[in-house]
């Protein structure tokens, strides 16, 4: 008690500060609300109010210890649409915009966080991690849910072939991590040092990575429920393209980032959220103008061409600080809005359906993760304090999973409920844990710079 | 079609870009007023909005409301920032009151002629007409200080006290319109033709200032510590879009609750400087967005919205003039100006364009789409008009 003494007189403004606030919403929800400006003016709102609860309710947790993306997250669960309903689905939907944004300007702050130096260093160990992590997280996933659900007959309205795809199907999406809680840990953090680059490296070639295998998992599925005849080698082409399309259009925006600071130079941070933003938008257009004029889903990942443009400033330019500290400005506002929105969007009905089973699937999950890293730090010969705390930082779960459970919704609306409902659980809770337990394995790692 | 104007939009952008990377290339006169004013943003914002290439289409503009009010917000806490008492009593009395009566006078003249033309000349219900002379006054108040920006060295030595007076006039005469174009806010055509206007201005103005102190003394508890630049930040967005969001859902203006906010922050806060720091590091970009969704609003569909803007310029020329010759004679102290004062204060700019665009969205319509329209033409002659006005005041001998 004695050593947070010293907070007292902090929690009072920050409590004072929460009440108020607190105040000015549950006003602004008893106005009635008539004319278009006046709900823009709500959303408006809405958008500051997140801002402002979220980073305060995140100072508060931080005095206990937590990361500050909890905060961020427990405000946007407790204002979101299933607890007290001050966002609504409607705004968490319409707010989409500033998420979008986010997103990619998280990618981008991914992208100049890799240090080509350490990553050639720690190449072998990043590949290791990635190949056993995939392996174990995928397999484990896959047999135990396989195994109980025939045992137990918990979906009794599925088939056996449709029972083997949705545990396909879940084990891929087991795979999938969230750089941008990764990347927003390790920025509060200010973590450097060996563990952090490995973790940062698997956690984002692993989201490249389950791209391909999604697509991969996705073709199987048709085979085995007999709607695909064999390996759609149109598809495997269309996916290289446009992950190597992506991947070196990311090259040539990011030469044109170096550019930009080398000759312009003023306002780069307003700059890198512009670009941000057009990445993200423009790559929507162009996959919407492939697939109605020439019928090709060439799908560009805004995601992965900012990573790419992110990665080549940092290490193809002499202005990688530069462009770092230009990302750094607005990352706070970004990460705060993100982080809440996520929490806004975690589904907490679909939680309370299925939690023993999306309870059960997040321990097979983590043991799945806890075995690959112990064995490949075995391997890599990592400290041995690296090896037991590892599997901490990989749990952390976010947008791409609920994406590609979404896709899988549409092409398979038989098993999409099914899908849907218990992807979204197992995020609620590895997104609640991942975060604490990321930080606390960078601590223990001894690479926390500030706290 | 299409193609072709985004092959325009490209080209202007690679243009503008090039303007903001080289601000020291020589231009013509003609094209240096036009990109000193930043219209190059207003005309980039016609191309993108419905009327030529709609990529930015009225779903998206709704989609932008959130950036909007934020713009509105900044743009209001930063003329607050311009009321600090400390910094204000050093000037001379005389200049407050020359400040103040020349935006007063202005304002009255201009809707005083608004009103008149707007009754003779459009049928628009009574309770709209009066919040678009207000606007369109309030608006045609405001003085910019970009004319100025021409003047040479040797102009400005030699007409040192009429420069400070003028830049003086220019930095806060907007003060007397935004406070009267608040009032439009109280006389919203949807709830004013049934209720007695005084009736509802009095709450109206208690919420106001109640809401106002209710945010002074939330922002003042968020920055009752020392805090990171970067929190800061977030801190100055998130309050200005609270503000901004909380003005518009009580159907009031996010430009003037934001002055008020940027007014006590200035006089009050410890940690003002790096506020203002702040929220300047994006003056200018704020400032060509503005343009760009100004831009974005306007339809020029009738060529009857040139001839309305020239007769809005006019009246304003003939205010601004009146209003400096009068400035100039009423007060003893401010005898020794040139009558011709309002020569020099001619030049719009920014706090109109925020007036205008605030109008623009808190009475969304057909009308306010024309409003606004032929408002920004009489800005766009207003600039022009201003670099000829000021030549004149300070001519040799003049």
């Amino acid at each position: 008690m004695g050593r947070y003494k010293q907070y007292i007189p902090d929690l009072k403004i920050y409590g004072i500060t929460l009440f108020i606030l607190a105040g000015f919403a549950l006003w602004i929800k008893i106005i009635h609300i008539e004319s278009n400006w006046q709900q823009a003016g709500l959303t408006t709102f809405s958008l500051g109010f997140i801002l402002l609860a979220a980073y305060m309710a995140a100072q508060i947790l931080r005095i206990a210890g937590l990361p500050l993306i909890s905060g961020y997250i427990f405000v946007g669960i407790l204002a979101g649409p299933h607890i007290s309903g001050f966002l609504t689905h409607d705004m968490v939907v319409r707010l989409r915009l500033a998420d979008d944004l986010a997103l990619s300007f998280i990618a981008l702050t991914a992208g100049g966080t890799l240090e080509l130096q350490f990553l050639r260093k720690r190449g072998k160990a990043i590949l290791i991690n990635i190949f056993l992590q995939t392996l174990f997280a995928f397999a484990l996933v896959f047999l135990s849910f396989f195994f109980i659900s025939n045992r137990l007959n918990l979906m009794p309205a599925l088939t056996k072939p449709q029972i083997m795809v949705l545990a396909c199907l879940l084990g891929v999406i087991a795979v999938a991590r969230s750089p941008s809680s990764a990347i927003a840990i390790i920025n509060e953090c200010r973590a450097a040092g060996v563990f952090t680059t490995t973790v940062l490296g698997v956690t984002v070639a692993i989201d490249v990575l389950i791209i391909v295998m999604f697509t991969l998992a996705m073709t199987v599925s048709e085979i085995i429920l007999g709607a695909g005849t064999g390996v759609d080698f149109r598809m495997v082409t269309v996916l290289t393209l446009a992950v190597t399309g992506s991947l070196a259009l990311g090259i040539v925006l990011g030469k044109g980032i170096s550019l930009y600071i080398s000759k312009v130079g003023h306002d780069l941070s307003l700059f890198l959220l512009f670009f941000a933003f057009s990445v993200f938008k423009a790559s929507i257009w162009f996959n919407q103008f492939m697939e109605a004029h020439f019928a090709i889903s060439l799908h560009l990942e805004p995601l992965l061409i900012c990573i790419s443009a992110g990665f080549t400033v940092q290490n193809f330019s002499r202005y990688g600080y530069i462009f770092m500290e230009g990302m750094e400005r607005f990352a706070l506002p970004i990460f705060v809005i993100f982080f809440s929105l996520a929490g806004a969007s975690l589904n907490l009905d679909a939680l309370r359906m299925t939690w023993p089973l999306a309870a059960f699937l997040f321990i097979i999950r983590t043991m799945g993760i806890f075995g690959s890293t112990w064995f490949a730090g075995i391997i890599n010969r990592d400290p041995p304090q690296h090896r037991r705390i590892a599997w901490m930082a990989y749990i952390t779960q976010a947008g791409v999973a609920i994406g590609l459970a979404q896709l899988a919704q549409r092409r398979f609306p038989e098993l999409g409920d099914y899908l849907t409902t218990l992807v979204l659980a197992v995020i609620t809770i590895n997104q609640v844990v991942g975060p604490i337990t990321f930080k606390i394995a960078l601590k223990r790692a001894g690479e926390v710079k500030q706290e | 079609m299409k193609v072709t104007f985004a092959l325009l939009i490209i080209i202007f952008l690679a243009f503008s870009g090039y303007h903001l990377t080289f601000r020291h290339f020589r231009l013509p006169l003609f094209a240096r007023i036009f990109y000193l004013t930043g219209t190059e943003f207003l005309v980039l914002g016609l191309l993108l909005g419905p009327q030529f290439l709609n990529l930015v289409d009225p779903e998206t503009q709704k989609g932008l409301a959130p950036v909007t009010a934020l713009l509105l917000g900044w743009i209001g806490l930063l003329f607050g920032f311009q009321f600090e008492i400390k910094m204000l009593r050093r000037f001379p009395l005389e200049f407050f009151f020359g400040a103040v009566f020349e935006g007063l006078i202005t304002l009255a003249l201009v809707f005083a002629g608004v009103y008149l033309t707007l009754a003779i000349c459009v049928d628009i219900p009574d309770s709209f007409m009066i919040v678009v002379a207000i606007t369109l006054a309030a608006a045609g108040g405001c003085t910019a200080q970009t004319g100025l920006a021409f003047l040479s060295q040797d102009q400005i030595a030699t007409r040192q006290n009429t420069v400070k007076l003028l830049r003086f006039i220019s930095s806060i005469d907007g003060l007397i319109p935004l406070l009267v174009f608040g009032l439009c806010f109280f006389y919203h055509p949807s709830t004013s033709l049934n209720e007695s206007w005084l009736g509802g201005l009095w709450p109206g103005i208690l919420t106001s200032f109640g809401a106002s102190f209710g945010l002074l003394l939330l922002f003042t508890l968020f920055i009752s510590h020392r805090r990171f630049q970067q929190e800061l930040i977030l801190v100055v967005i998130g309050m200005t879009m609270l503000t901004s969001g909380l003005a518009s859902s009580l159907n009031f203006s996010p430009l003037l609750t934001n002055f008020f906010v940027g007014f006590w922050l200035v006089n009050l806060s410890r940690d003002k400087e790096r506020i203002y720091q702040i929220l300047m590091t994006v003056e200018k970009p704020t400032y060509l967005l503005l343009l760009v969704f100004l831009g974005v609003c306007v339809r020029f569909d009738s060529i009857g919205l040139v001839l309305l803007a020239l007769v809005y310029c006019l009246y304003r020329v003939f205010g601004k003039f009146l209003a400096g010759f009068l400035v100039t004679r009423l007060n003893t102290e401010l005898r020794k100006y040139p009558g011709k004062l309002g020569f020099g204060l001619l030049a719009q700019g920014g706090l109109s364009l925020a007036i205008l665009l605030d109008f623009q969205q808190a009475f969304s319509s057909r009308v306010s789409t024309a409003v606004i329209s032929f408002a920004i033409l009489a800005v766009i002659y207003n600039e022009f008009l201003s670099y000829y006005f000021l030549e004149r005041l300070f001519k040799k001998g003049g």
